[in-house]
């Protein structure tokens, strides 16, 4: 290769290391996806270990104090030393749980968290695992799978709190798993394609992150994945003040950090999926120009791994931000925020994405208007174009906040009993009446 | 479908597992066991039909069935007692009338599938060995035809929109009354569940007293109708 390529010789040299014992196609099928596998798999949970860390020093930051000081300088041995208390402890079951599911439920969580990374693509060429034509919903369904560790967890723990928080864990994952779905479909219009990796390269033909043509489609879904990975505000499953722990109050020791593990791991991946379908994934302007244009192929690819990991930081650091600022919500306001504000916003911006495609479609050719470039990796649109859209999604975020708050506006006053009385039982008595004959005579109430 | 190498092998392993787990849904003593069992066996479906090359369907399949259904199944078990018979040892015997209706079921379908089988039989035998080859080169060539994935081995196959381009230009009506069929029903559970009771308790009316009401409520329209 070029001069420079020596900087990065490692990969190469890997290449040139494997071909001596495997054939080609089995090093493209199984030898590198098995190292992609244990690098992501590696990573991800040294990233769970050190998130906590960044969690207690971010919220003692905020709150003005030092955080974890003791073990090692500035603390940062302390994920370490969690890890061996956690693996030290007694590993307790409760007597009359449902032993078969209370040993499974961690690990499918964990399973469920894991096995999406499968389809993220974390940089270009040999930093995606695997690339599939339904990238998108298989991230979906598999973290769908995921409540089900939560209910089991909650229901064969044989505890009340357990289960009550295993029960409102499935409500609040089922709602707002159907505003999440809905969320991505604005997206999906405009690049084409469910893989993961083809809505990165629409993104980067298009130049342009598609947040700025989804600015809602982009709100939903940062708001409904936090709710889903049941994060703060949203932890409601895990609400301290009310349910112990939740659905893992009767888990102990590993078995505990299991969940843990998974929740900050989901974390990961929702942020991922919102990098990669709004912010660009790994696509940053210039840095192709800069790389893989001059012939630097893996200092592309590592620069591009260095633009998606610092985005995901990024979205992740919002997480912890909003843990630690924004009080629990009610349970009736999560479902409201869930039904009424983002499932209906979800399918607003369905119907004005359309109709914002339509009309850049529309008005391409007509009294010499150019919008569009091409249609063939994704929407391709020209600068008009593009001025159109951005237009079009700011303008759709007023309509939808607008059109939501009419609707929604003082709905918390809606008594939904006053008004059926006020319809149909005018001047009712209220409760049992002291002679059942006491009723109003007919045509006296009006 | 001639499969062969680990195509056959994940076909057997999954197939296996699906009428395992199907089995065991059935024999489980306690609903939540019987609900993962079916949790699996759907789980073993949707891999099937991967093998088929339909992953749409696949996806859907987990994500509608398992992520959805099966979530409120489970939350529907935990909410309803535990019946007794769950949580004793003693054999659980069926009605002679119930065993016999399945037995019944059970006999036609297997007719059925016997009749079905035969017949998907004999139309494979009538396809001689060329073209059985020349669909396998077919199917080799359509790949080729696919865009490349980003990791360079794999193909990306448009399955998905077949599937919504017939869905949408085909079949647009049928899915649209499906999906108000969807709909009549969840207004239809919700008012057979209510009952006037209930309805009397929410407006915090005593049931007698609604009922006395809804009796002048009719009066009236007669006597409001008779001049007309």
């Amino acid at each position: 290769m070029k001069s420079h390529a020596l900087l990065f010789a490692p990969i190469n040299f890997v290449d040139d290391l494997l071909l001596k014992f495997f054939s080609p196609e089995a090093i493209n099928n199984v030898v590198w996806p098995f190292i992609q596998i244990g690098l992501v798999v590696t990573l991800v949970a040294g990233w769970v270990a050190y998130a906590t860390y960044l969690e207690r020093k971010i919220s003692a930051f905020m709150q003005a104090r030092l955080g974890p000081m003791r073990v090692g300088p500035w603390g940062l041995l302390q994920p370490i030393a969690d890890a061996i208390k956690l693996l030290t402890k007694e590993d307790f079951i409760p007597d009359k749980a449902d032993r078969g599911i209370f040993f499974i439920a961690p690990y499918i969580a964990v399973a469920s968290a894991f096995i999406v990374m499968a389809v993220i693509p974390f940089a270009p060429d040999w930093g995606v695992i695997t690339d599939i034509n339904i990238g998108l919903l298989f991230v979906l369904a598999v973290s769908s799978v995921g409540v089900l560790a939560l209910i089991l967890a909650g229901w064969s723990s044989n505890s009340k709190y357990a289960l009550l928080g295993g029960l409102r864990s499935s409500a609040q994952m089922v709602s707002y798993e159907v505003a999440m779905g809905l969320s991505l479909i604005g997206a999906l219009m405009f690049a084409r394609t469910l893989s993961l990796s083809g809505m990165v390269n629409a993104q980067s033909a298009d130049s342009i992150w598609y947040v700025f043509y989804q600015p809602v489609g982009f709100l939903i879904f940062l708001v409904s994945g936090i709710a889903e990975n049941n994060r703060a505000p949203f932890d409601l499953p895990e609400a301290e003040s009310e349910l112990v722990a939740g659905f893992h109050t009767e888990y102990s020791g590993m078995r505990w950090s299991l969940f843990f593990m998974a929740e900050y791991a989901a974390m990961v991946v929702v942020s991922a999926v919102a990098v990669t379908v709004y912010l660009g994934g790994w696509y940053f302007p210039f840095v192709y120009r800069f790389t893989e244009a001059q012939g630097h192929h893996n200092l592309y690819v590592i620069v591009s791994l260095l633009v998606f990991v610092v985005k995901v930081l990024a979205v992740l650091y919002l997480y912890f931000w909003l843990r630690w600022t924004l009080p629990r919500f009610r349970y009736d306001q999560l479902m409201d925020i869930g039904w009424k504000w983002l499932i209906p916003s979800a399918l607003i911006n369905i119907a004005l994405s359309g109709l914002g495609i339509f009309l850049v479609q529309a008005l391409n050719g007509w009294r010499g208007f150019k919008t569009i470039e091409s249609i063939s990796a994704g929407l391709n649109l020209t600068a008009t174009g593009k001025a159109l859209m951005i237009a079009m999604g700011l303008i759709g975020l007023f309509i939808t906040g607008g059109l939501l708050s009419k609707i929604n506006w003082r709905s918390r006053d809606f008594n939904l009993k006053l008004q059926r009385r006020n319809i149909r039982l005018v001047n009712l008595p209220k409760g049992k009446p002291a002679v059942p004959a006491a009723a109003p005579v007919a045509g006296s109430e009006i | 479908m001639i499969l062969n190498g680990w195509e056959a092998v994940f076909f057997w392993i999954f197939s296996i597992a699906a009428i395992f787990a199907g089995l065991l849904t059935v024999m489980a003593r306690n609903a939540v066991h019987s609900a993962l069992f079916l949790i699996s066996s759907l789980m073993a479906v949707a891999a099937l039909f991967i093998l088929l090359g339909a992953e749409f369907i696949a996806g859907v399949q987990i994500l509608v069935y398992v992520g959805g259904v099966m979530v409120l199944f489970l939350f529907v078990i935990m909410l309803v007692n535990v019946g007794a018979e769950e949580q004793g040892l003693s054999e659980i015997s069926n009605k002679p009338r119930q065993v016999a209706a399945s037995l019944i079921f059970c006999l036609l379908l297997v007719i059925g599938l016997l009749f079905a089988i035969n017949t998907g039989y004999q139309g494979l035998q009538k396809r001689d060995e060329a073209r059985l080859g020349g669909t396998t080169e077919q199917r080799r060539a359509q790949q080729q035809n696919l865009a490349t994935g980003a990791t360079g081995t794999s193909r990306i196959t448009t399955d998905t929109q077949q599937v919504g381009n017939s869905l949408y230009r085909f079949a647009s009506l049928p899915f649209e009354i499906a999906s108000v069929l969807l709909l009549v029903a969840i207004i239809g559970s919700v008012m057979l569940a209510r009952t006037l009771k209930q309805e009397a308790a929410v407006d915090d009316v005593d049931p007698e007293v609604l009922l006395t009401k809804v009796a002048q409520e009719a009066d009236r329209a007669e006597t409001l109708q008779e001049p007309t």
